[in-house]
């Protein structure tokens, strides 16, 4: 070897990182999906209606979405709908007709409620799919009452007039004066204008109310729709009667708001297709029953298992076939059992690391003889503790050679079981102790969670730093013992030992050369 | 080894009960039919192909007769005629059930595989820190290898550990948001709130369908569990009646009688010894669970116990590697001294 830092033969070492490599990476691949779906859950939900199934995560408000091909139906019935209400209304002149103002639902409650709640509503309710109008129809008799405003004018609502967002869509405008175009803004607008159009609704409600004479021709037309709801709600009805689903005003059972919210129960007061977030809606979720009768049923169970003890009849009947079977076995079996032996090497191993520290404290000084003395006696127990583990460590490799001679193909693990539930025979389990029990783990602030993270981590690694470290020992320094006779500078390698060696890789040692300058 | 024939007034009809149980209570991949057990008893070759129960590995039927020899092996299983069964499996039926036996009650298979198994609805929290080994079998073959790729390799492990520990860290944070959100949704009190399965249980409860039946599945083996608890000394008694045919050689039953009181005295000192050095008892997989108040339940734990266990631990541990670092750094010295015009200054203690 030259002076090129070669090391010889450390392939153990090379296989250890390696496979400390490859455990790490299957960590943080598994807490990597995991995190991809907190984030999911954390993020906008979007509510499945079992039609139209959206896309997860759409961000809220800025989308837009075309109108599926059922609500531009809808919003066909709709529009014939109202068109025939306008013809009837148009033929009893009321008041004339107020120019509708080009602002809309903002302005809705307060210049001219009337217009612009027609204008508002009629955007909602033109393009909105039906619970909103069945919303409507329950807003609208609550409201019936109030008699506020007295004169409108509808505005044909099918014209394709640009509607601005009543809230702060005002960045929607639509470009293209064509239908779509209303239909996919008004969508917009409708997902967002709950609050203003159920308030312009009563309103709509309220005005078409003292309308006396056209409430017959309206109710006609509304029971040729098939609606049955009081003449306060005739426009109301109207377009309820329209939907080809919901034949009845109070069939909120069929609504997709609920239909939506199978899974979780949702106040009323969302649009159907609306996000919202887990923080938002935080208590109001539930999960579902079939899941919450299973859940309960399995850890009932869970528990009974738990509880249940093996009676003595049992224990014995259980001991004598192993003692039956035990005496049938080969009599040069070694005396421990390839999973004894891993058992037996951990508790080797902790013991070892135990006795090290009482070592260590005993090496303090010793200012009294008392204190000598106690040293003494320490010390001779702890020799004494590890002659013996000395000796099991004995037993144990001499069981395992003759396990290596008896079944030398399988001590190198070669037949790997690839399902999961080989783990617990396959011996990887550690500790046996509560076997079936359902432990939890309480921590009680974000701080706590965290430091049990950061703790757990930093444990299994300075194991896994220790058991490299002894490898390293190992194999690394009986290399540079063994170039002390030459003196062809082996500077490099040893810098890199004492790196790995003493430092953890952390840190490099300074080499100067050892002569004078002239 | 007397008969015990008549010794056990065998119920009608308690052993197909047990064994049906039990087959029940296996997981559903590897359940043999009841009726193969019959079948085992006598040694019909058709009972072979059945298969082993609670052994999966899918390759051909070759290898699932190896596999399940390594498996008894890796357990101190001794029976010579087991092992020396074909690996065709056209024979050894008997053999086989009473290998699938004598797991079963060795290392409690059933509540093995039922913990194994569990399903894992809640998000998981494992306390245990106890590291496996290495492969530490010898190489194969010799490498040559700069030591330059060492270093890259130690390097390379240290960043993944800093960048799994970031990651874990926002998973911490990201669990207790979900947490402190749906606390006081869950329908079991102890509980409180959801996990981040049952939230995305919610949120997509199409894709869960599946849960809920290995939910349901896992309730029904943990029945048959219960039932094969009442009948399990049914079950031994014919398996003890089934042993009886062949009685062993004197001298191998004095050889094994020695053999296992030897085993069991070394393993009560290694218990007296334990007794005498407690060690950190918790393992396994918890349930994370967010809780304002204390509690102090039995079976149950917190996270501040834990966290002072750990703390401990890493104490420990970081004594030991800074003692096998310093013992390198004597040797290294020791080697410096005899290296010819060159003094190494070691870097400065941070």
């Amino acid at each position: 070897m030259k002076g090129k830092p070669n090391c010889g033969s450390i392939s153990r070492l090379v296989s250890i990182l390696s496979q400390a490599l490859e455990d790490c990476a299957e960590q943080k691949k598994k807490l990597e999906y995991n995190l991809t779906l907190c984030r999911a859950l954390l993020g906008d939900w979007k509510v499945q209606t079992p039609e139209s199934p959206k896309p997860e995560n759409s961000p809220k408000g800025d989308q837009e979405s075309e109108p599926s091909p059922k609500e531009l139906e809808d919003l066909e019935l709709l529009n014939r709908a109202l068109e025939k209400a306008l013809r009837v209304r148009k033929s009893t002149p009321r008041n004339p007709l107020e120019a509708l103002g080009a602002a809309e639902g903002k302005k809705a409650a307060e210049k001219k409620p009337a217009t612009s709640a027609v204008r508002t509503q009629q955007a909602p309710l033109s393009k909105e799919s039906v619970p909103k109008t069945i919303k409507v129809t329950s807003v609208c008799k609550k409201a019936a009452s109030s008699k506020k405003l007295s004169a409108y004018m509808l505005k044909a609502p099918y014209r394709t007039d640009p509607v601005k967002a009543p809230t702060s869509q005002s960045s929607r405008a639509p470009k293209v004066a064509g239908k779509s175009s209303t239909k996919g803004a008004a969508l917009q607008q409708a997902r967002k204008t709950v609050l203003t159009a159920s308030v312009s609704q009563q309103e709509f409600c309220a005005a078409a109310e003292p309308s006396g004479s056209p409430r017959s021709p309206l109710q006609q037309s509304s029971s040729s729709f098939g609606g049955s709801a009081s003449g306060e709600n005739s426009v109301a009805v109207i377009l309820q009667g329209v939907d080809p689903e919901n034949d009845c005003p109070g069939s909120l059972a069929k609504s997709p708001v609920t239909q939506s919210h199978t899974a979780g129960d949702i106040p009323m007061g969302s649009i159907t297709a609306r996000t919202f977030t887990l923080q938002e809606k935080r208590s109001l979720l539930k999960l579902p029953l079939p899941y919450r009768k299973a859940y309960s049923r399995n850890s009932r169970l869970w528990e009974k298992c738990h509880l249940c003890q093996s009676s003595s009849a049992t224990a014995a009947a259980r001991s004598r076939f192993l003692e039956r079977m035990q005496a049938t076995f080969c009599s040069s079996a070694p005396a421990f059992s390839p999973a004894e032996i891993e058992e037996e090497m951990i508790v080797l191993r902790d013991a070892h690391s135990l006795l090290s520290q009482y070592m260590e404290a005993e090496t303090t000084g010793h200012p009294t003889w008392e204190r000598e003395y106690e040293c003494l006696l320490t010390l001779e127990g702890l020799q004494d503790a590890a002659s013996q583990c000395l000796h099991k460590l004995q037993l144990l490799r001499a069981a395992a050679e003759s396990q290596m001679v008896v079944h030398p193909a399988d001590c190198v693990h070669s037949v790997e079981p690839s399902a999961a539930d080989c783990a617990p025979i396959r011996g990887r389990r550690c500790g046996d102790t509560g076997v079936l029990a359902t432990p939890l783990l309480f921590y009680s602030s974000f701080q706590e969670l965290r430091d049990m993270a950061a703790l757990k981590l930093q444990v299994v690694m300075l194991h896994q730093q220790i058991d490299i470290q002894k490898v390293l020992i190992a194999e690394l320094l009986p290399i540079l013992e063994s170039w002390l006779p030459r003196d062809d500078s082996p500077s490099h390698l040893y810098r890199a030992v004492y790196t790995q060696l003493c430092e953890g890789g952390e840190r490099f040692p300074v080499l100067m050369n050892d002569e004078l300058p002239d | 080894f007397g008969s015990t024939r008549g010794m056990w007034p065998g119920r009608a009809g308690a052993l197909p009960a047990a064994i049906g149980a039990l087959c029940r209570a296996l997981p559903p991949g590897s359940r043999p039919a009841p009726e193969t057990f019959r079948l085992a008893k006598f040694n019909r070759p058709e009972a072979v192909r059945a298969g082993e129960a609670g052994t999966d590995p899918p390759d051909g039927y070759c290898t699932q007769i190896r596999f399940v020899k390594s498996v008894l092996r890796y357990h101190g299983y001794g029976r010579p005629e087991f092992y020396q069964l074909p690996s065709d499996g056209s024979q050894g039926s008997r053999e086989l059930l009473l290998a699938f036996s004598w797991l079963l009650n060795r290392i409690n298979l059933l509540e093995q595989l039922l913990t194994a198994n569990r399903v894992k609805i809640g998000d998981e929290a494992s306390v245990c820190t106890v590291s496996r080994f290495f492969c530490l079998s010898s190489p194969s073959h010799q490498l040559d290898v700069d030591v330059r790729y060492l270093q890259w390799l130690n390097g390379r492990l240290r960043f993944k550990w800093r960048s799994l520990h970031v990651d874990r860290q926002e998973q911490c944070k990201l669990l207790h948001k979900i947490h402190s959100y749906t606390s006081g949704c869950h329908m079991d009190q102890t509980i409180g709130h959801f996990s981040v399965t049952e939230t995305d249980l919610i949120r997509q409860p199409d894709s869960y369908k599946q849960l809920l039946q290995l939910l349901e599945s896992e309730t029904s083996r943990l029945e048959a569990f219960l039932e094969w608890k009442q009948l399990e000394p049914v079950y031994w008694h014919w398996m003890v009646k089934s042993r009886e045919r062949t009685l062993p050689d004197e001298r191998e039953f004095c050889a094994a009688v020695r053999t296992i009181t030897e085993a069991v005295k070394l393993k009560l000192s290694d218990l007296k010894y334990h007794c005498a050095h407690k060690k950190n008892g918790m393992h396994g997989s918890y349930r994370l669970v967010f809780k304002d108040k204390r509690s102090e339940p039995i079976t149950n734990v917190n996270a501040t116990e834990v966290i002072s266990k750990l703390q401990m631990e890493e104490a420990t541990l970081k004594r030991e590697l800074k003692r096998l670092q310093e013992e390198c750094r004597h040797k290294l010295d020791e080697i410096a001294e005899g290296l010819v015009g060159v003094i190494c200054i070691p870097p400065i203690k941070r």
